[in-house]
C-alpha cells in the first residue's frame, strides 16, 4: 500500500476519533455545567474541557474570559481552532475522499452526508439545543463510520491502519483526561468532597461510566476509576486495550516477525505495555501518578511518531 | 453531472459503422504519431504542411523523437466525440487523445439507470458494459515493458482529489483493481521509476496518467509542475517504463489537425474514411477568412488550442457584439482559428423538472487499443439541457444520458 495512503487511512482514524471523543465531553460538560455550584466551579469545569478539547492557553490568549457560547464555538466550528470537531471531521472526509478507491462505499457516504448537512449549522449555532443536536450527530456519524468499517471492510491492511489511528488516539485522550483530572484533585487536595465527582466525570467523558459500576462499587474511588482506565484491558478505551491492540495488530502485519524496521517499534509498544502493567496504579500517591500519567503521555505521543516513520507516513502536505 | 433518464438507443447497423469508423481513425492516427515522432513520412509526402505540425505547442520531439514504446502504440485510450447531422450522417466533431474523460459516467448512468428502471432491462437486448473494465484492464497491462521479467505493476497517475476528473480516476483505479497515485508519491532512480509504499520502494511498470504532458516531469517540461515526477522522461525514453496514453499526442487532436484526418486514413491504410469529419476552413487561407468574416452569423468559430467549449463563437446564437470582439480575435491571430458550418445537431428528447423537450446531443465514443482494438459499446452521450443550446460540456450546463447499443434480433419494441 502507498505510504500516502496509508497515511490518509490512519489521518482518518483519527480524526473521527477525536471528533467523536470531543464531542462527548462536550456534551458531557453541557449537562454538568447545570448543577454547576458557584461561578469558580464552572470555569475550572470549562478550563478543563479545554484542555481536554484542544489548549487552555491557545484560547485564553485568543479571548481571554471563559464565557459559554465562546468556548462552544471556538470547540465546535470555529476557524481559529485547528481542533474543531468541524475541522476534524472534515480531515476525515478529505482523507477518505482520497482513498475512496480502497474504502466501502458507505463509509464515504456518512463522512460526506454529515459534511453536507453541517451546511446550514452557523444560522441557528447561537441556540445550544442546536449544539446538542450537532454533537448527537456527530457521535451517531462516528458510531456510523466505525459500524460500516467493522462489518465490511476486509481485515486487511487499510482496516488495519484505520484501527491504529483510532486506538493510539484513543490512548492519547484517555492519558490526556486522567492527566487533567489528577491534576484537578491535587490541586484540591482535603479542601472539598469533589473527588468524587471529579473521577464520575473522568469515566462519562470516556464513555466507561457504565461499565466501571458494573464492575466496581459507585463510589468513584480514585485508584477504581484510575486501574480501570488505564489497566482495565476490557474496556475499549482503556490505555492497555488501545496499546495491545496495536501491538498485536503490528505483528499481524509483519507476520509475526520482527524485521530491522519495525525492531524499534516493537521495542517500544513492550516498553509502553511494561509500564501499565508493572505499575501500582491504584497504589499510587497523586504526585507519583501526574508523573507517571505525564510521562505516559509522552510515550504515548512518541509511539505514533514511531508508528508513522516505520510505515514512511507522510505530512499530508506536498513535499517537494 | 446532471443525468437525464432517456436514453439514447443506437441500433446494432449504425453501431457497427461506428466501431469500424472508429478503429480505423485510431489506427491511423496512431500510425500518424509514430510516423512523426519517427521517420516523418508524412510529412516528406506533403500531406500534412510540415510548419502546422511544428508549430503546434503540443509537438514534443525534442523530448520523444526516436522513441520506441511498447506495442508502438501511443494511442491507448481515445474519446471521439461524434454527432449525427440533419442527413442522419455521423460525423467527427472531435478527436481526444491525450486523457479523454468520462468513462465512469458511461458506467453511472448505466448503474443509475438498471435501479431506476430495471423493467426495460427486460424488455430490451442491449449490449452489456460488463466486461469492459476488464478489457481496460487487459489493455492496460498489454503496455508492459519489454524487460519487465515478473507480473507488471500498473498504477494510475491523478492530478489529485481537487481535479474536476478525480471521481473519473477514482472509478477507474478502483475498479482495475491498481494503486491509484499522485505525483509525489512515485520516485525516480537510476531511470526506474517506484512507487513509495509503507514497505520502501516499490517498482511501477505502467502508467496511466492522467496528468497533462508539460506537467509530467519538470526536468523536460514544465518546471513548476508539482503535479509530476522528475526524472519520468528518462525512465520513458530507456524503456523502463510505459507511459499510457504516450506523450506527444496533443500534436495530433487539435482542431487543426483534424481536417487532415482523413487524410491520415488514406496515406497511411489507403481507405476511405467511413466516418466523415464535418467540414472545416482553416482562417489562415486569406479567401476562406474573407468568406468567414462575411458569413460569421452561420458559422461556429473555435480556437484550434482550446476545449471544453470555451473560446468559441456560435454563429446563429451570437451578438453583434461578440462577432465583432471575434473578428478582432481572428484577424490578429489567423492561424488559431478555424470555422464550420453549424450543422443541424441531432436533437434528442429530455425529461427535466417535469417537463420533455428537445436537446441537442453529442456521443463520446472510447476506444481502447492495446495488443487489440476494441471500442466501448455505446459510449457518453452528452446533451445540452440548456433549451436550444449547443454547448454539451459538462462545466457549461451539459448533462449525460445512457446509451443503449440494440443486439441483432432486439426489434426494440416493448414486449
Amino acid at each position: 500500500m502507498l505510504s500516502r495512503t496509508a497515511d490518509a487511512l490512519y489521518w482518518m482514524g483519527r480524526n473521527i476519533e477525536r471528533a467523536e471523543n470531543n464531542a462527548r465531553v462536550l456534551n458531557v460538560q453541557l449537562i454538568h455545567m447545570l448543577e454547576a455550584s458557584d461561578r469558580t466551579a464552572l470555569d475550572r469545569d470549562w478550563k478543563e474541557v479545554l484542555e481536554i478539547c484542544a489548549s487552555y492557553a491557545d484560547y485564553m490568549e485568543k479571548y481571554n474570559r471563559l464565557e459559554t457560547q465562546t468556548i462552544v464555538e471556538y470547540l465546535t466550528t470555529s476557524p481559529v481552532n485547528p481542533n474543531t470537531m468541524k475541522n476534524c471531521m472534515a480531515i476525515a472526509r478529505d482523507n477518505a475522499r482520497t482513498t475512496r478507491d480502497i474504502l466501502p462505499a458507505e463509509l464515504w457516504e456518512v463522512l460526506n452526508e454529515f459534511h453536507l448537512d453541517q451546511t446550514g449549522l452557523r444560522e441557528d449555532g447561537g441556540a445550544l439545543s442546536g449544539t446538542k443536536g450537532y454533537l448527537k450527530t456527530l457521535m451517531r456519524t462516528s458510531m456510523t463510520a466505525q459500524g460500516v468499517i467493522e462489518s465490511s471492510m476486509s481485515r486487511g491492511t487499510p482496516y488495519t491502519f484505520i484501527k491504529i489511528g483510532k486506538w493510539l488516539e484513543r490512548a492519547e485522550k484517555t492519558a490526556r483526561v486522567l492527566n487533567v483530572i489528577c491534576e484537578k484533585e491535587l490541586r484540591d487536595k482535603g479542601t472539598s468532597g469533589n473527588s468524587y465527582y471529579y473521577w464520575l466525570a473522568a469515566l462519562r467523558f470516556l464513555n466507561g461510566y457504565d461499565a466501571f459500576i458494573k464492575e466496581n462499587p459507585p463510589t468513584m474511588a480514585s485508584g477504581e476509576v484510575l486501574d480501570f482506565l488505564i489497566k482495565q484491558e476490557a474496556f475499549p478505551r482503556s490505555i492497555a486495550y488501545g496499546v495491545s491492540h496495536v501491538r498485536e495488530a503490528i505483528i499481524e502485519l509483519e507476520g509475526g516477525e520482527v524485521r530491522h524496521y519495525s525492531a524499534r517499534l516493537f521495542d517500544l509498544l513492550e516498553t509502553v505495555e511494561t509500564d501499565i502493567h508493572g505499575t501500582a496504579v491504584a497504589d499510587m500517591e497523586m504526585e507519583e501518578l501526574m508523573e507517571f500519567l505525564d510521562h505516559f503521555q509522552k510515550q504515548c505521543m512518541h509511539l505514533s511518531q514511531v508508528f508513522m516513520e516505520t510505515y514512511y507516513l507522510t505530512p499530508p502536505a506536498a513535499v517537494r | 453531472m446532471p443525468f437525464d433518464f432517456i436514453p439514447i438507443i443506437i441500433p446494432e447497423e449504425d453501431w457497427e459503422e461506428i466501431e469500424t469508423g472508429m478503429k480505423q481513425r485510431m489506427n491511423a492516427l496512431n500510425m500518424f504519431l509514430d510516423d512523426l515522432y519517427h521517420d516523418q513520412k508524412i510529412l516528406e509526402a506533403g500531406v500534412v504542411p510540415r510548419e502546422l505540425v511544428e508549430n503546434n505547442p503540443y509537438y514534443y520531439h525534442r523530448q520523444v523523437g526516436g522513441v520506441d514504446i511498447p506495442l508502438a502504440n501511443h494511442i491507448f485510450l481515445s474519446g471521439v466525440d461524434l454527432i449525427r447531422d440533419e442527413h442522419g450522417q455521423y460525423r467527427v466533431l472531435e478527436d481526444n487523445l491525450r486523457n479523454p474523460s468520462g468513462m465512469s459516467y458511461v458506467f453511472q448512468n448505466r448503474y443509475v439507470m438498471r435501479q431506476v428502471y430495471p423493467e426495460l432491462f427486460f424488455n430490451h437486448e442491449i449490449r452489456t458494459l460488463e466486461h469492459q473494465i476488464s478489457e481496460l484492464h487487459d489493455t492496460v497491462m498489454s503496455h508492459a515493458p519489454k524487460e519487465c521479467q515478473d507480473a507488471p505493476v500498473a498504477v494510475l497517475l491523478t492530478p489529485g482529489s481537487y481535479n474536476s476528473a478525480f471521481y473519473d480516476h477514482m472509478f477507474l483505479a478502483q475498479q482495475m483493481g491498481i494503486e491509484l497515485v499522485e505525483g509525489r508519491d512515485l520516485l525516480v532512480q537510476d531511470d526506474v521509476v517506484y512507487m513509495k509504499t509503507i514497505r520502501g520502494l516499490k517498482r511501477v511498470d505502467i502508467i496511466y496518467r492522467r496528468i497533462d504532458d508539460d506537467f509530467l516531469d519538470p526536468e523536460a517540461f514544465r518546471p513548476d509542475s508539482t503535479l509530476g515526477v522528475s526524472g519520468l522522461l528518462g525512465a520513458y525514453k530507456k524503456g523502463n517504463v510505459a507511459i499510457l496514453n504516450g506523450i506527444g499526442n496533443g500534436v495530433a487532436d487539435d482542431k487543426a489537425m483534424y481536417v487532415y484526418v482523413p487524410e491520415m486514413i488514406r496515406f497511411y491504410l489507403g481507405e476511405e474514411p467511413i466516418i466523415p469529419n464535418v467540414e472545416t476552413y482553416f482562417l489562415s487561407d486569406p479567401e476562406r477568412m474573407d468568406y468567414v468574416l462575411e458569413h460569421m452569423e452561420e458559422l461556429v468559430i473555435k480556437n484550434v488550442g482550446a476545449s471544453g467549449g470555451y473560446d468559441m463563437l456560435i454563429g446563429p446564437q451570437s451578438t453583434e457584439e461578440e462577432r465583432e470582439m471575434f473578428r478582432e480575435k481572428i484577424l490578429e491571430e489567423p492561424d488559431r482559428y478555424i470555422a464550420q458550418p453549424t450543422i443541424k445537431l441531432s436533437r434528442a428528447p429530455a425529461y427535466q423538472q417535469g417537463r420533455m423537450y428537445p436537446c441537442h446531443v453529442d456521443l463520446r465514443v472510447f476506444v481502447m487499443n492495446g495488443k487489440e482494438m476494441n471500442v466501448l459499446p455505446g459510449g457518453l452521450s452528452r446533451v445540452a439541457l440548456k433549451e436550444g443550446s449547443l454547448v454539451v460540456n459538462s462545466s457549461q450546463g451539459g448533462g449525460g444520458k445512457d446509451t443503449w447499443i440494440l443486439r441483432k434480433g432486439g426489434d426494440g419494441d416493448v414486449k
